[in-house]
């Protein structure tokens, strides 16, 4: 009798797994902080190879959960809410290099933004990395 | 050349070093009492990642150790 009331508290795969993932992202975003506020630039250099080393971890560990079916993704976004930031944010940017132009005299055009399968049409220079 | 370390940047690598050992253990868990080949697999070799980011760490110390001041700087 006393004996089945005795409960065990184990932790499934999926609990450990969805641990493990959030403390990743917790420790990444740690390991930056700990960069951006180093004084010594070896300390420095040591805590930008750890943020680089474990967002690859926690990259890792997303698609192996994500193969397992232990993640859901959220749904795709509308086409008309990409229309409207789109539109939104280009106008942002005209305002902006209008800006730029009256108090520089000049504009410069970079973008980070490069999805790999036209990554290689990339051309050095003041190109977009959008293409 | 390098300079000696910092309290906060020692207090960030003593905070990394707890967070690093826990998630060995964390993966060990895994290891140990999951089911499925593929995260096991990726569990067994995060810790040996993890231990390679604890050694650094340990080792950013003991190589500030020689340069740091045995008395407070004003």
């Amino acid at each position: 009798m006393y004996q089945q009331q005795q409960k065990q508290f184990v932790l499934t795969e999926e609990d450990l797994a969805g641990g493990i993932l959030s403390d990743l992202k917790r420790i990444v975003r740690e390991y930056a902080t700990a960069a951006t506020e180093s004084t010594c630039p070896d300390i420095r250099q040591l805590f930008t190879k750890l943020t680089d080393s474990t967002l690859a971890l926690q990259g890792q560990m997303f698609q192996a959960m994500q193969q397992a079916n232990m993640y859901n993704t959220s749904s795709p976004v509308l086409r008309q809410e990409l229309d409207k930031q789109a539109k939104q944010y280009q106008q942002m940017k005209q305002k902006t290099n209008q800006f730029l132009q009256q108090t520089l005299g000049g504009q410069q055009n970079q973008t980070f933004y490069t999805p790999q399968m036209q990554q290689s049409n990339q051309q050095q220079g003041n190109q977009p990395y959008y293409m | 050349m390098i300079q000696p370390m910092t309290g906060k940047e020692l207090e960030y690598i003593a905070d990394s070093m707890s967070n690093e050992d826990a998630q060995i253990k964390q993966c060990a868990a895994l290891v140990a009492t999951g089911t499925t080949p593929a995260l096991k697999n990726l569990c067994s070799q995060m810790i040996q990642t993890h231990q390679q980011h604890y050694d650094s760490l340990l080792h950013a110390i003991s190589h500030h150790q020689q340069m740091a001041p045995t008395q407070p700087q004003q």
